[in-house]
């Protein structure tokens, strides 16, 4: 098996990948002079693949069940994997997206024992039901923290408040009486189809060969039978199931997330409707833009404000968020400022300060092993390399994103979600 | 490697560089220190944002920020934070290396004229600064001080520090008081400027690939025969009196528990490195025993960690706990504590808490913005010795030494915070 190299001049930079003959994609990022080796691994399984079918099976699973199976899978017969990890000294962890379930380490050294155990329990699952059940308490008090996040708050009632059916509008833990269903049986089920190597991508960057990751892969790694896993999505209408929503909560300056529901199919965006909507956002709603200056003279956000482009299978928004005294009025006045762009566009001068900005941020995230290596995981579901953002924002035109307006930010399709304080 | 340059440009005033080819990116520091005073805490901390909001060259906040962007995405920002009884003030300005830069331009030179722009020429008129920006970065640091609130994880813990170092210079935030930055007129930020140009300890500081000259020579044009004289110390407490304790109550559905602990205020570096290895042994790490025992075993609590301050010489444990527990988690953190004191810790602990402190030590070296952090940490502790060093020793580290340092850990103060 050779591995394939997949340079950018632009950067200097190459990395390694392979199509591992057990069905898993491996992609290595070797970073000359680093100290430190970043590896993670990944499965295209994430909160919202509640319901799907796999070998011809349909199955619904009860929310939060992507998340409790990292937990569970996080520790093996022989206790869990931070005991394991003890010994080689890297620092573990995992985490679990809308999209996605990923395993990680990074280390200074003892690499080959660290990826060893890494490889060991994606493929080691062990679920009983007093195991499962002990998971009960630990999950319970994770999900009562996000309970009392403002920042997470916020940002969930306004998926709930946009999506009437799509599973974005559930929290990714599930709720107390969720997990309360999910059973060993059910993770294995999921197990199977998700966390068959077909399914999953290795990656790994800093201070290592591709050679080495290889040597080990072939030493640990079983062969995995083809699996077809298709996930469902519900329909979802095109507007927004609500307009407002509020909740109360002990902080001390109120909240707000402002979303423009766009249509989306049950297909991921394209790198280039992601670029072309950051360079817009950049420029309408950047640190740089007249829209930031009008909402900071009126007093209307702090340096706590942003847009984000909210993206994936059947779900689409852009997002504006940040801490207020006046939530509904700074919505309005970003909805003036969404008329007034629909009408005028963006300058051309404004797209190429924006891409620019836009370009050394990309070029950055290289400086980065965890960013490097969570992105080759991003861009190998997408299909695509690493490289193929910065090149599509070295080479987007000013029509491209002019274009992309025209297919999102409707004003007349918002909600505005808003955490105000226990007393006011 | 990277290759570490430090020059003096006068008495007081240091410029450190650290060249390194690897990064795509480069950054600028430049850290003001002066002893914590109720009187300046605050004045520094709003200077600090209005320096970063514009300048003669660029007079305005939009016109400041788009010039960021040309740049490609150049940084900019002030930070504030406490360092032992100082407070230090630092600007930033980070950028893509000239290598990167799409139309050959150097991206570099700017960065670092942007800089002095920044600290030397700000938007002054008859001593004023500009009127907006005064108003609007007063209001924007009074919501973040209030907004520290909102995250209840931060605010126990600033609580919990405040009720312990009540007494002390420590107490004073990092920002000052609510009260003390809603009181500041225009006349006390252009004092606290003029003093934190005159007066303060500066330690500049470049990373990256660029050649440090240039910088160094703008930097020494400004500052050379502007001698000063370093000043503030830290106070420490090693001893305590009953055990300080207040609880809140507020509408949340986890609980909060802080512990605070007078510890040892190490001496030698290697007392330091031990000091760090005895809070991670503890609490550092998913293998300390706080972690693997009240969280592992007992599914007490969500977190549980331990962080010393060396400087200081407290330590803190917080954890989030359901307010069943609490009690329970609080005697079976105690109870970890009581073990290690009587000398029982495994090889186990011992060996894997030296492997976590070793990594974060070398993994130092593969980022910029946390090699700035060492070097700032090391230069004010003055123990100041490369990552790699400090790993080594780590190293030779015995079982007797930690042992020794968990004996010096003494309950001072507990903050809960319980949901209703």
């Amino acid at each position: 098996m050779e591995f394939q190299i997949i340079e950018n001049e632009r950067l200097g930079e190459k990395y390694y990948r392979l199509h591992h003959k057990s069905g898993l994609v491996i992609n290595v990022f070797p970073k000359e002079g680093y100290n430190s080796t970043y590896a993670v691994i990944g499965t295209n399984f994430g909160s919202v693949n509640n319901h799907f079918i796999s070998n011809g099976k349909e199955m619904t699973v009860p929310d939060g069940t992507a998340h409790y199976l990292e937990h569970k899978l996080f520790e093996s017969e022989e206790g869990d994997a931070f005991s394991q990890y003890a010994k080689t000294g890297a620092m573990a962890n995992a985490y679990t997206s809308f999209e996605k379930t990923c395993y990680l380490f990074s280390c200074t050294e003892h690499f080959r024992e660290s990826l060893e155990i890494l490889l060991d329990l994606i493929q080691s699952p062990y679920f009983t039901p007093e195991t499962v059940a002990k998971e009960q308490g630990i999950i319970g008090q994770e999900i009562k923290m996000y309970d009392d996040s403002a920042d997470w708050r916020v940002m969930m009632n306004l998926y709930q408040a946009m999506y009437h059916n799509n599973p974005i509008n559930t929290d990714i833990a599930g709720d107390v009486e969720s997990i309360a269903k999910i059973t060993p049986e059910i993770l294995y089920e999921c197990y199977n189809a998700y966390y068959n190597l077909n399914n999953m991508v290795l990656s790994v960057a800093g201070n290592v060969s591709p050679y080495e990751v290889l040597e080990i892969a072939d030493s640990k790694l079983k062969d995995s039978p083809p699996i077809d896993t298709q996930s469902i999505f519900p329909d979802e209408p095109y507007e927004v199931k609500e307009k407002y929503v509020e909740q109360r909560l002990p902080v001390a300056v109120p909240m707000f997330c402002l979303g423009f529901k766009e249509k989306a199919e049950n297909e991921m965006p394209s790198i280039k409707e992601i670029v072309c909507t950051d360079i817009l956002l950049e420029a309408f709603a950047g640190e740089g833009s007249e829209l930031y200056r009008e909402l900071l003279d009126k007093k209307l956000i702090n340096s706590t404000f942003g847009a984000d482009y909210l993206a994936g299978r059947g779900y689409r928004a852009v997002m504006f968020e940040g801490e207020t005294h006046s939530p509904s009025e700074a919505a309005e006045a970003i909805c003036e400022g969404v008329r007034k762009l629909k009408e005028t566009g963006i300058s051309r001068e404004d797209f190429e300060i924006a891409r620019r900005s836009l370009y050394g941020r990309a070029v950055s995230g290289f400086d980065s092993l965890s960013a490097t290596a969570n992105q080759l995981i991003d861009s190998e579901f997408l299909g695509k390399t690493i490289f193929d953002q910065i090149e599509m924002i070295a080479n987007v035109t000013f029509e491209d994103v002019c274009e992309r307006l025209k297919h999102q930010l409707d004003p007349e399709n918002i909600s505005l979600s808003v955490i105000k304080g226990i007393d006011e | 490697m990277y290759e570490f340059t430090k020059k003096t440009i006068c008495d007081g005033v240091s410029f450190g560089n650290i060249k390194d080819d690897r990064f795509k990116r480069g950054r600028i520091n430049a850290t003001l220190v002066m002893p914590l005073d109720k009187k300046t805490a605050a004045a520094n901390a709003l200077l600090s944002c209005v320096l970063t909001r514009s300048c003669k060259k660029y007079p305005d906040f939009t016109s400041l920020n788009r010039k960021l962007d040309e740049l490609y995405g150049a940084a900019l920002y002030p930070s504030v934070n406490r360092f032992g009884d100082l407070q230090t003030v630092t600007i930033s300005v980070s950028g893509l290396d000239d290598r990167y830069s799409l139309d050959g331009k150097s991206i570099s030179s700017e960065i670092t004229e942007l800089l002095c722009s920044i600290l030397f020429e700000p938007n002054i008129t008859d001593g004023h600064f500009l009127e907006e920006d005064f108003e609007q970065e007063k209001r924007q640091l009074l919501e973040n001080i209030d907004a520290e609130f909102n995250d209840k994880r931060v605010y126990a813990i600033n609580r919990c520090i405040e009720i312990m170092c009540r007494d002390e210079l420590f107490s004073i935030g990092r920002f000052g008081s609510r009260e003390d930055v809603s009181a500041l007129t225009q006349e006390n930020i252009y004092k606290a400027w003029k003093n934190l140009l005159d007066n303060a300890r500066v330690e500049l500081c470049m990373l990256g690939n660029t050649p440090y000259e240039k910088a160094l020579e703008g930097f020494r044009k400004y500052f050379d025969g502007k001698p000063r004289k370093i000043t503030g110390s830290t106070k420490v407490i090693s001893e305590v009196g009953e055990v300080k304790r207040i609880v809140e109550t507020e509408e949340i559905v986890q609980s909060k528990l802080v512990m605070g602990f007078r510890c040892a205020c190490p001496k030698t570096l290697r007392e330091r490195i031990a000091n760090s290895l005895m809070s991670a042994i503890l609490g550092g790490s998913p293998t300390s025993k706080l972690f693997q025992n009240v969280r592992e075993k007992q599914s007490l609590c969500y977190y549980c960690a331990s962080r010393a301050d060396n400087t200081k010489g407290i330590m803190l444990i917080d954890s989030g706990v359901e307010t069943d527990n609490i009690e329970k988690a609080e005697n079976a953190i105690m109870e970890q504590i009581n073990a290690f004191v009587h000398g029982n810790v495994t090889d186990e602990e011992l060996n894997s808490a030296k492997k976590v402190l070793k990594n974060v030590y070398i993994s130092t070296l593969d980022n910029l913005s946390a090699m700035h952090g060492w070097y700032i940490g090391g230069t004010l502790s003055s123990f100041l010795a490369s990552p790699a060093e400090e790993a080594d020793i780590v190293d030779r580290i015995t079982k007797e030494e930690v042992t020794e340092l968990a004996n010096r850990i003494k309950l001072d103060t507990v903050f809960s915070l319980i949901g209703n």
